[in-house]
């Protein structure tokens, strides 16, 4: 922030003194701007998108960030550690040995029991039944829980009433709300294989303690969830529902047990006890010291640092996507200005010529331009804020989707600071860019501007050239030589960069256009390439890296195409046969004329066009690819039934439905794993499988350690050695795209339980190259068992249906019969692509983001071609003299947006098929596995269609108006 | 010169009138001009700054609409046509010169020539032949590659001539054709509009020159939207050095001065 800060004042102090100072500066940039008002706002209208995309990703970041903050509030309360055992007995002592002196800086301490439980209504008069297959039931004193912290109301329990008694139950608004449950209603609860009803007596609010439902999430939101959806139901039910398990289905001796907790509070509330967490953790570490079993987390502490780090990565993954769309920005900031100097270059060279100095001109012209850059920056940030909150809004709607199960009430925020930041990052770039293309623009040769010719080359100007070409090159070559050393960006744009530069050096020596086209081919192909030549170096490349790809593929392709395109004017010649096709020969003959004003608009839309086909690929790809990646999965089952775990279904009751042909039954715990590249231990499922697994088939690996011929060999070795796994891709990663490090075969890592802290090595003799249903490391039941103990509890299980039985259909049914066990009985594929269409829907929402981008390509061509009507008002006046029809005018400039619009998008849209075969077919970038290629034609076709026709619609405007100049009024103005 | 008129004229303007408005502000810039013009004839039109003659020029032409009065072209009167075919006819009967050339920029000198042609439907091959057989009769032969940047003023504007005779029209009309150039090159482009009028070319040329003025055979004298003399130049030029009637040593424009007035009343 300081940087920017310095930056900004670097950038801004000059105007600000030129203001004060040089009232001519300052009266020639006001009254340029106000001269042309309309296009001073289209101006800032183009340039402002860049800051709107900056601040909405900063938008978006809060609000994450904020929401997961919330839930410190709404599952924690004041308290701050958790100390966790399996064994409820020792709870007293623990309690005891922290309480009792207190541990200097905390306010209390808070012993409870917690059982995951379905729940449900009794059925009503037509047999239907409301169940919550995730409920939680808790046992707690409810005085000692208003007494945790210095304030009853943040507890959840102010208002709360005494501890529950008998067959009286309290539930959270959460769950009530789910149940449709109100006072004095009746709650059913399942767990241990028997069932028991409660009244419920009160409904009190998710938040603080009575919101506190164990953790136990799962993936980078597993402590994000919002306030449990919990039955407090009296001390002892835990205990006397496990003493008596009756007829009701479930195996009470494979359920998780109930697991304590003694909460402890430190001084200071919600949020201002999290920064003294550090000085009251290590005196609670030793009072516990010499106690088997008990885990000690400092909840609160992990989960603020997990929001701040969940809203990093989204403020980073907005922002490096909408990286595209800043660049696309950026050289509609450089195309305005260039047309303004143009536009104004006889009067530029008349200041020359009468006396002012090069530098007075940068400064004048930066004037204007930091007076529209602001404007900009700070219209951004106001937008930003809303496209902000429109990402937010569709980003709920996904987390709700498929099954990552987060379950956060969004709350959305836009810090100051942020939106600060956002615009100051906008006017940092907007005014870099207007001070550079200022002083370009200042490198005017006098005469010929007031006499409105081009500049002539100079020796300087060669010099220059050489030296700066010469300069790349030495600089692409050693970030070459860097990126072999393992630098993944220098291996990417080292070589392009060293090819760009050497254009002036080659063109000494070859004819120029050869130069141009040997070198941009070079630049064209590498980054392609680089995935498969470098995979070693390429391998775990982030969304930033493919930006620069982006950027130089685009730089190079466009270049190309530039350079080349005499083949467009001379085929716009051949239709002009017979006067026909002379809107199209007007048309092209001034993009093919002023070709860097051309190659910024190609840029523009190429680039954005690249990451959208880029994008579209992959949706197609996914979507498409539903039935297969369900074939790798499912080994053979139609159903995974997934149940809750203090009450799981039994194999032995599934294997009694009548649609039900085989089991296999699949242990699952939540223990902490290490790994090369996750140093910290890390939070991840495991699951544990028999030999009942492969007895229909194996999941498809996408690689094996060469030792097993086969997948099934290499499951079977995993069955009989407690020392090794398969794992998928996506193991320990966290945030999305392709996986940044990874597990390969012949690799190892670490699992911990965390109640006894031992830990287990495990090699890896497979990958999968997919995770859908976050099943985490398959290891062997048995050796699962004998680390975690009751913690594997076997929730999950595959099941192969009878021929002839509808997978959906009998998932229903199976989830209605099984409610009691909270069951969830769904098709692989229907898994599948629950979880597909939440990735297609980011997808989506990027793809939406990055639609801003085009915006500002669409805006751009706008503001261009009104100012080219501006600028060819004499021309459009003498065509008209001569006998042009209007039609034929309004069909040029129709037309030279269309030749623009539409050689960046296919520049982009080939770039982007291009690049995304090259890294799907030939790399590993993202995995192992063969994920295919399919050309996403629908796509592709709005794609094309939508970018164009709203081209067209940008272009029609002053399209129209160059028709309707009046020949006599453009040449009087012009003569 | 020794162009030849014939006795029906080939453009008949009467009472036309013209009135420039911006805001509340009117300029009156013609105000009843009646004017006659025979084929192959050499008609300068003179007269002081400010004072109409392009608006003379733009309103005869069809340029620019009148608000009052008629201009026969061939008997038809172009300001009752829509503007689709007055632009027709304008590509077909009408040829145009400006001081600044208004050359297209990103053709070269021969696309510039060829453009009447086109645009009037004549197969792209001929129109190509033809224009770069009417840029070497104007002594271009050798630059037909050159976009407009690359020409010198006065080839610029022998481009500019080329491209309003191309397309062989009925008229052509020339707006200051000498204005942009030094004396030597004027003098080269007025000897081309006299070969040019020799030819049989009718042509009109505002102008500020007097020798453009007294070479031609008939000299229409403007001042204050009107037309004050019609004649032989030696006529009605007279003694006086600069043509327009006044001794430019005593300085100073006599054009209409601007005076608000009421709104016009719908034609």
């Amino acid at each position: 922030m300081v940087v920017l800060a310095v930056l900004l004042g670097l950038l801004l102090l000059p105007v600000v003194v030129d203001a004060v100072r040089h009232g001519e500066l300052r009266r020639l940039a006001i009254r340029n701007i106000n001269r042309r008002r309309g296009e001073a706002v289209l101006v800032v209208a183009g340039s402002m998108l860049g800051t709107a995309i900056i601040t909405s990703a900063f938008v978006v970041g809060d609000t994450l960030g904020a929401s997961i903050r919330d839930t410190a509030r709404t599952t924690l309360g004041p308290a701050d550690v958790s100390v966790q055992t399996l064994d409820v007995g020792q709870l007293a002592e623990l309690a005891a040995r922290l309480a009792d002196p207190p541990v200097a800086g905390t306010d209390g301490v808070l012993p409870l029991v917690i059982a995951r439980a379905p729940v449900a209504t009794p059925a009503d008069a037509a047999g239907e039944r409301r169940a919550e297959p995730h409920g939680v039931l808790v046992e707690v004193d409810f005085e000692a829980a208003r007494r945790l912290g210095s304030d009853p109301a943040i507890t959840g329990f102010a208002g709360a009433g005494p501890t529950p008694t008998g067959d009286e139950a309290v539930l959270t608004a959460a769950l009530a709300d789910h149940l449709q449950l109100g006072v004095g209603d009746t709650v059913e609860v399942y767990a241990y294989g028997t069932e028991r009803a409660f009244r419920v007596r009160d409904v009190i609010e998710s938040v603080g303690v009575a919101g506190f439902g164990g953790g136990g999430g799962r993936g980078v939101f597993g402590a994000a969830q919002a306030g449990a959806r919990s039955v407090l139901v009296p001390p002892g039910t835990l205990a006397a529902l496990r003493a008596t398990p009756s007829g009701a289905p479930g195996p009470a001796g494979s359920a998780a047990p109930p697991t304590g907790f003694v909460l402890v509070s430190v001084e200071g509330g919600v949020y201002e006890s999290a920064g003294r967490i550090d000085t009251v953790l290590p005196e609670v570490e030793r009072r516990l010291q010499g106690v088997a079993g008990v885990q000690v987390t400092p909840v609160k502490q992990d989960l603020l640092e997990q929001a701040d780090a969940v809203g990093r990565q989204f403020t980073e993954l907005f922002s490096t996507v909408g990286g595209f769309s800043v660049i696309a920005g950026v050289l509609l900031l450089v195309n305005i200005f260039v047309m303004l100097a143009e536009e104004r270059k006889v009067e530029l060279g008349m200041l020359r010529a009468v006396g002012m100095k090069r530098g007075r001109l940068v400064r004048g012209f930066g004037m204007e331009g930091a007076a529209y850059a602001t404007a900009a920056a700070v219209a951004g940030a106001l937008v930003g804020i809303g496209v902000g909150r429109v990402i937010v809004y569709v980003t709920e709607g996904l987390f709700s989707r498929g099954d990552l199960g987060i379950d956060v009430t969004f709350r959305f925020a836009a810090e100051p600071a942020s939106i600060l930041t956002g615009l100051a990052i906008g006017l940092v770039i907007s005014l870099v860019t207007v001070w550079a293309t200022s002083l370009r623009i200042s490198r005017l040769n006098v005469i010929a501007a007031i006499r409105d010719l081009p500049d002539p080359p100079g020796v300087s100007h060669r010099t220059r050239s050489l030296a700066l070409g010469a300069a790349g090159v030495v600089a692409g070559g050693l970030l070459f030589a860097a990126g072999l050393a393992g630098a993944r960006a220098g291996a990417l744009a080292g070589l392009p960069i060293a090819a760009f530069s050497a254009i002036p050096l080659l063109a000494r020596l070859l004819p120029r256009r050869l130069a141009v086209n040997v070198l941009c081919a070079v630049a064209l192909v590498w980054p392609i390439a680089v995935f498969s030549v470098l995979p070693g170096v390429m391998d775990g490349a982030d969304i930033a890296l493919f930006v620069v790809q982006g950027v130089l593929l685009v730089a190079a392709a466009v270049t190309l195409v530039t350079v080349n395109d005499e083949a467009f004017g001379q085929l716009a010649e051949r239709l002009s046969v017979a006067g026909r096709g002379l809107s199209m020969r007007l048309g092209l003959a001034y993009p093919l004329a002023r070709r860097f004003r051309t190659a910024l608009l190609l840029g523009m839309y190429a680039l954005v066009i690249f990451t959208l086909t880029f994008m579209a690929v992959f949706s197609r790809l996914f979507a498409e690819q539903a039935p297969r990646f369900t074939e790798e999965v499912r080994a053979g089952h139609h159903l995974l039934v997934e149940s809750n775990p203090g009450n799981p279904v039994s194999t032995e009751a599934l294997l009694e439905q009548p649609e039900v042909e085989a089991v296999a039954p699949i242990l699952r715990a939540f223990p902490h794993f290490t790994a090369h590249y996750q140093p910290e231990p890390m939070p991840w499922a495991v699951t544990g499988i028999d030999e009942r697994l492969l007895a229909h088939g194996v999941p498809v690996l996408a690689s094996r350690v060469p030792e097993y011929a086969t997948d099934e060999e290499a499951f079977r070795a995993v069955l009989a050695d407690p020392g090794l796994a398969v794992v998928s891709e996506f193991f320990l990663q966290r945030g999305g795209g392709p996986p940044i490090d990874r597990l390969r075969s012949g690799q190892t890592f670490t699992m911990i339980n965390p109640a006894s802290g031992e830990a287990r090595e495990l090699t890896v003799v497979g990958v999968l190259s997919a995770d859908w249903m976050f099943t985490g490391p398959m290891v062997g039941a048995g050796g699962l068992v004998d680390l975690l103990g009751p913690q594997a509890v076997p929730t999950r299980h595959y099941v192969r249906l009878a021929a002839g039985v509808e997978p959906d259909e009998a998932g229903v049914a199976l989830t209605g019969r099984f409610l009691a066990n909270g069951a969830d009985a769904r098709s692989f594929e229907t898994i599948i692509r629950s979880n597909l269409s939440q990735q297609e829907g980011f997808i989506g929402l990027m793809e939406g983001f990055l639609g801003l981008g085009l915006l500002i390509g669409i805006a751009g061509l706008g503001v261009v071609m009104v100012r080219a009507v501006r600028e060819r008002r004499r021309q459009i006046g003498m065509l008209r003299a001569m006998g042009f029809p209007a039609r034929t005018v309004r069909g040029a400039f129709l037309l030279e947006a269309t030749f623009i619009a539409l050689q960046g998008i296919l520049i982009g849209v080939t770039l982007g098929l291009v690049t995304s075969y090259q890294l799907l077919a030939n790399s590993s970038t993202f995995g192992d596995s063969d994920l295919g290629f399919l050309v996403p034609w629908a796509g592709l076709a709005v794609l094309l269609a939508v970018p164009l026709g709203a081209s067209l619609l940008a272009a029609a405007w002053p399209a129209g108006q160059a028709s309707r100049i009046r020949p006599a009024v453009a040449l009087r103005i012009a003569e | 010169m020794s162009g030849v008129a014939t006795t029906e004229p080939m453009l008949e303007a009467t009472g036309v009138r013209k009135v420039y408005r911006t805001g509340a502000l009117e300029v009156e810039a013609l105000r009843g001009v009646d004017l006659r013009i025979h084929a192959g004839e050499l008609v300068c039109v003179m007269g002081p700054s400010g004072n109409g003659k392009t608006t003379l020029l733009n309103c005869l032409s069809g340029l620019d609409s009148i608000d009052a009065g008629t201009v026969l072209v061939d008997g038809e009167d172009i300001h009752t046509m829509d503007d689709a075919r007055r632009t027709e006819h304008r590509a077909r009967r009408m040829g145009f010169i400006f001081q600044s050339f208004n050359l297209i920029p990103v053709f070269t000198a021969l696309e510039n020539v060829e453009l009447p042609l086109l645009v009037t439907g004549v197969p792209a091959a001929e129109a190509r032949e033809r224009a770069a057989a009417m840029l070497a009769r104007v002594g271009l032969s050798q630059r037909l590659k050159n976009r407009p940047t690359e020409l010198s003023g006065g080839e610029q504007q022998r481009v500019a001539i080329a491209r309003a005779l191309v397309s062989e029209p009925a008229i052509v009309w020339a707006d200051e054709p000498t204005g942009n150039l030094d004396s030597e090159t004027a003098a080269a482009v007025l000897d081309l509009l006299r070969e040019v009028h020799d030819a049989g070319q009718t042509l009109v040329v505002v102008t500020h020159d007097p020798t453009i003025g007294r070479s031609g055979q008939r000299l229409v004298q403007v001042r204050d939207g009107r037309v004050t003399a019609d004649g032989a130049p030696r006529d009605i030029l007279g003694g006086l050095p600069d043509g327009n009637g006044h001794d430019p040593a005593a300085g100073g424009r006599r054009g209409p001065r601007p005076r608000r007035t009421r709104p016009l009343r719908a034609r």
